[in-house]
């Protein structure tokens, strides 16, 4: 990353976008930049980190305003950007206990509750208990 | 349980009764600071205070909450709490299919509406590699322009009203329906208008359209400078605005800015020069850039921009062709797999959009670029050592829109 | 009285109220005509009337205070309306149109909107305090009416240290907006609170000193005399005698007057300082937490205090009830001799005539041409607008007659004339101007308009001794 940044025949100084990716097998961090060299925008992915426990290290040592992009991939995905100082939730509520944007997410089940203890009743507690994986999480056939 | 009124039993509880002591409401969240920013933030040195700009605030452009450490009237830091508008669009997106997306997307800016319809309309076409007929593009352009226009006579109303100019705020309002209304009676809509599709527009355009548009044509410009005499050369606007969250480029560049904010500190990034889409490399236009960074600046680049717009919206009624509106589309349109960039111009900065398709009919992944979300970090860096009374001006300034900083 | 329950309750509403009042007036006539005739009440009248004659003084000023109470809230009335439809008009867009003809009556029904919601008091708000700061607020601007000379004899108080007195009641207005601020328990109040009493206080010193320039031409503090000295030149030809405007305080000193309106502006919380209820920054400022009735005082005290320095500015250095041109003597000079006043007891049979005759007739008189020119009117309907027109008439005629035998009315339509004058100023400056920052607004008192006002009052001071020594 630093090095699109910095060297002289690419310059890819503007971020033009951070967000993440989840494929259904795995996840993904995905940069565009725009250097005034290059006449499309350059994607770089940052592919195949696993699911449970993604981490990459983070670029607002080069980008400030990346903060908050990955700010939102995390509370989007829980993918943890190393190096950034401010790594927390900024659409759910602080104490929100999944992440919305995977493919595994169902709302009612893991989602934090506030102090009372109900369901509401239209929504399903857990998924049939014979469906089959496939069924629930929606693969990319990208990769 | 049954007795005690401190506990919430169930939020679909009829008789439940929220009854907690009367405690004293502050900025401070409930829990202990999850990282080293949050704790430096929330530790108070002597004499500071934690206030909130809360999300019911007259001036914050939609539903922000700010918490801003005050040291007396100057402010020395501030947390930006956002997810107050946040509706899922990006999830939502996922589960419906491409035509739902664009209706979808819609209240994203939903001041400019157009700018974010367009954002499921070119990823598709990119992804299908379709070709719109020119017709089509024209109109869109047209759209475009007229939005761009109809959104930054606003902007200048409120960075005035956010001032306490009462006036100049329904000097924009005043252009704003005037356009509104033409693209009422061009889309059936006066704000969310839903007329983009995949492959074109949903409609040509009809007699009453181009009549009110040249109507409005040949007053605007005037329209246009006479309602600015009351605010550019107003002293007390001036010495307000002037050297006020001024930015330089490096910083711009840092904090991934884009659009007027970008602009007016000197870098001529626009994306409809960097990375034409649509009919733009056809349209001569001039893209203003200001150098001083400052709010004064990026005021008058909004003007400086209004004049390009409606020069562009003149070179496109000269230059319009005839013929069909809209492409022929399957009716359930499934998109090879693939993955697609697209980004456009909006009045805010760089709209875009990564979008990626599985090859069934909804979207796998349909990832938004707000313009207003990243602009809005700068806030972090510009407010602090200003007064609270500046802490508008200078969000009023950045343009923000509450709907695209949340999706 | 269960059985008059069954009665009451199948009247309407309307014959709730009008049952009540009939059986009240007619128990009031048989106790007036009892009295009168067994002598009671002509014996207690004229009892009543020798006390108050004795204690002339309090009388006066129970009676000055009354009026001056109930004078406020109407003004108050008058200038919001004022302001929303001259701000709205300066907007391009209507203001209130619907509460009456021209919306007129809006500010009525604001008022009675401000009595009809909810009253609470904050958690937490100090009780005494939160509830006295309205009230403090409300007075310092009404008891400043009291000093103002409306008309030729018609001033509250008459003290020879007026305005001295002025403007410790607008000291005032400190204290309650720092109880109002302090007292609700909020951290926006408590910022307003004290930007509202940061600049009130910068801006009371050059208000003062710029009025210490006329104190000095004048000679004296009381209000009334420093609007006799400016009733016209004293010397010199007739013509000239005329003008009186010419001798009014505003052309000897101009710097004065145009620091002293500034200030006022200030003083008064109005645009373009009026960051104490800057609604785009900390909502309501010191009245974030007041509703209601509480919130109706700090909002009359606003306009009462907008009024009060309009008027002061008016009676200090424009003349306060001295008409710009005396007509009396300009006309004179040209040979003309205007003497209009009519006596009413000599008009004698006139008299007769004019109350018995003359109204039915120019009623008819202005019903006819309505009625037959309006083919759709019919004529119940024109004699109703006939009647009304013949009322408008007749109401400014005797208005012309008031205004010129009697002096009083005059020099109170002048007064009230040039006060609304400025009033429509600070309108308009509200609908045009944005806010200054905190820190600018006290940069501007303390920098330029105090070194300015010591300026004016040294100018004004060498300037009389040298005046002194060359006479």
């Amino acid at each position: 990353m630093r090095t699109l940044h910095d060297d002289p025949d690419l310059r890819f100084t503007l971020l033009a976008d951070i967000c993440g990716v989840d494929t259904g097998r795995k996840m993904q961090v995905v940069y565009h930049l725009w250097s005034a060299t290059s006449p499309d925008w350059l994607r770089v992915i940052a592919d195949d980190l696993p699911r449970d426990d993604p981490r990459v290290p983070s670029v607002t040592f080069l980008w400030k305003g990346a903060e908050w992009g990955e700010r939102e991939a995390y509370d989007m995905f829980g993918i943890i950007f190393e190096g950034n100082r401010d790594l927390r939730r900024i659409y759910m509520p602080p104490d929100y206990k999944s992440f919305p944007l995977r493919k595994d997410f169902l709302l009612p089940d893991d989602a934090a509750r506030s102090p009372g203890m109900g369901v509401r009743h239209m929504e399903q507690t857990a998924p049939p208990a014979d469906a089959p994986d496939e069924v629930l999480l929606r693969r990319s056939q990208l990769d | 349980m049954a007795a005690d009124p401190t506990r919430v039993r169930s939020l679909d509880d009829p008789t439940v009764i929220v009854d907690t002591p009367a405690t004293i409401y502050d900025a401070v969240p409930p829990y202990p600071p999850q990282t080293e920013r949050e704790a430096e933030f929330y530790t108070l040195r002597d004499g500071e205070m934690l206030i909130n700009l809360g999300p019911q605030h007259p001036s914050t452009h939609g539903v922000l909450r700010v918490v801003l450490k005050i040291d007396g009237e100057r402010v020395v830091d501030l947390d930006p709490v956002l997810g107050y508008l946040h509706r899922g669009v990006e999830k939502i997106c996922e589960n419906c299919d491409w035509h739902m997306a664009i209706s979808n997307c819609d209240p994203l800016e939903y001041i400019a509406s157009m700018f974010s319809e367009a954002l499921p309309v070119l990823a598709a076409e990119k992804l299908l590699e379709l070709k719109v007929p020119r017709r089509a593009e024209y109109i869109r352009v047209l759209a475009w322009e007229l939005n761009r226009i109809s959104s930054h006579a606003l902007f200048m109303g409120w960075l005035a009203l956010d001032l306490g100019g009462l006036t100049p705020i329904l000097y924009g309002f005043i252009e704003r329906d005037e356009i509104v209304e033409m693209l009422a009676s061009l889309t059936g809509q006066r704000l969310l208008f839903n007329y983009l599709r995949i492959g074109g527009v949903n409609g040509d355009l009809n007699h009453d359209f181009l009549s009110r548009l040249g109507d409005w044509m040949s007053r605007a410009a005037h329209r246009i400078e006479d309602s600015q005499t009351l605010i550019n050369e107003n002293e007390i606007f001036v010495k307000r605005v002037r050297g006020l969250g001024t930015i330089d480029r490096a910083t711009a560049l840092r904090m991934c800015l884009t659009g007027p904010p970008l602009r007016a500190t000197g870098i001529p990034y626009d994306v409809r020069r960097a990375h034409p889409y649509s009919v733009y490399p056809e349209l001569e236009f001039g893209i203003p850039t200001r150098t001083e960074g400052d709010s004064y600046a990026r005021y008058l680049l909004h003007l400086d921009e209004i004049r390009q717009s409606i020069h562009i919206i003149d070179q496109v009624l000269h230059q319009m062709p005839d013929g069909p509106v809209m492409a022929k589309l399957p009716r359930l349109l499934r998109i090879p797999p693939g993955r697609a960039f697209a980004a456009l111009e909006s009045p805010r900065g760089q709209y875009a959009v990564y979008a990626m398709s599985d090859g069934s009919d909804q979207p796998f992944r349909f990832r938004i670029h707000d313009p207003s979300y990243f602009n809005l970090q700068t806030v972090g860096l510009l407010m602090p050592g200003n007064l609270i009374a500046d802490t508008m001006a200078i969000m009023a300034s950045l343009d923000p829109i509450m709907g695209g900083v949340d999706k | 009285m269960s059985v008059l329950a069954r009665p009451w309750s199948r009247l309407t509403l309307a014959g709730k109220i009008v049952l009540p009042l009939l059986l009240l007036l007619l128990l009031l006539t048989i106790v007036l005509v009892a009295g009168v005739a067994t002598g009671i009440i002509p014996f207690l009248l004229g009892w009543l009337i020798q006390l108050a004659v004795d204690n002339i003084g309090i009388v006066r000023f129970i009676v000055a205070a009354t009026a001056v109470l109930l004078f406020t809230v109407p003004t108050a009335f008058v200038i919001i309306y004022m302001e929303m439809k001259f701000i709205a008009l300066m907007n391009l867009r209507l203001g209130p149109n619907r509460v009456g003809p021209w919306g007129l009556l809006q500010s009525a029904i604001h008022g009675f909107k401000v009595l009809a919601k909810e009253d609470y008091t904050p958690t937490g708000a100090d009780v005494a305090v939160f509830t006295l700061a309205p009230i403090v607020t409300y007075l310092s601007s009404v008891l400043a009416f009291l000093v103002l000379p409306f008309a030729p004899g018609l001033i509250g108080m008459d003290m020879n240290i007026g305005l001295l007195y002025f403007f410790a009641m607008g000291g005032l207005t400190v204290l309650g907006l720092l109880m109002a601020g302090w007292s609700s328990f909020n951290k926006y109040s408590l910022l307003g609170g004290l930007r509202a009493a940061a600049q009130i206080i910068s801006y009371e010193i050059p208000l003062t000193l710029a009025v210490v320039g006329v104190i000095i031409l004048a000679g004296t503090m009381s209000l009334n005399q420093i609007v006799l000295n400016q009733s016209g030149l004293t010397s010199g030809p007739p013509i000239l005698r005329s003008l009186t405007f010419l001798d009014w305080y505003v052309w000897q000193q101009p710097l004065a007057f145009l620091i002293f309106f500034i200030a006022a502006t200030a003083e008064g919380n109005r645009a373009p300082f009026d960051l104490t209820e800057a609604d785009s920054e900390i909502v309501a400022g010191f009245a974030t937490e007041y509703s209601g009735m509480r919130f109706g005082f700090f909002f009359f005290a606003e306009y009462v205090n907008v009024f009060i320095l309009s008027a002061l500015t008016v009676v200090l250095f424009l003349g306060g009830w001295t008409a710009p041109i005396d007509l009396g003597l300009l006309l004179s000079q040209f040979g003309i001799g205007v003497d209009p006043t009519i006596d009413p007891s000599r008009l004698g049979h006139l008299l007769l005539f004019g109350v018995l005759i003359v109204p039915p007739l120019a009623i008819l008189l202005l019903t006819l041409p309505i009625w037959m020119l309006r083919s759709d009117w019919s004529f119940l309907k024109s004699l109703v607008v006939g009647f009304i027109l013949f009322n408008v008439l007749a109401g400014a005629l005797v208005g012309l007659w008031l205004t010129l035998s009697f002096e009083v009315v005059l020099g109170l339509i002048w007064f009230l004339a040039k006060t609304y004058f400025f009033v429509f100023v600070f309108v308009w400056m509200r609908g045009t101007l944005p806010r200054v920052r905190v820190d600018q607004l006290m940069g501007f008192a303390w920098k330029w308009l105090l070194p300015a006002a010591l300026l004016n009052l040294f100018v004004t001071a060498a300037a009389v001794v040298v005046v002194e020594q060359l006479r």
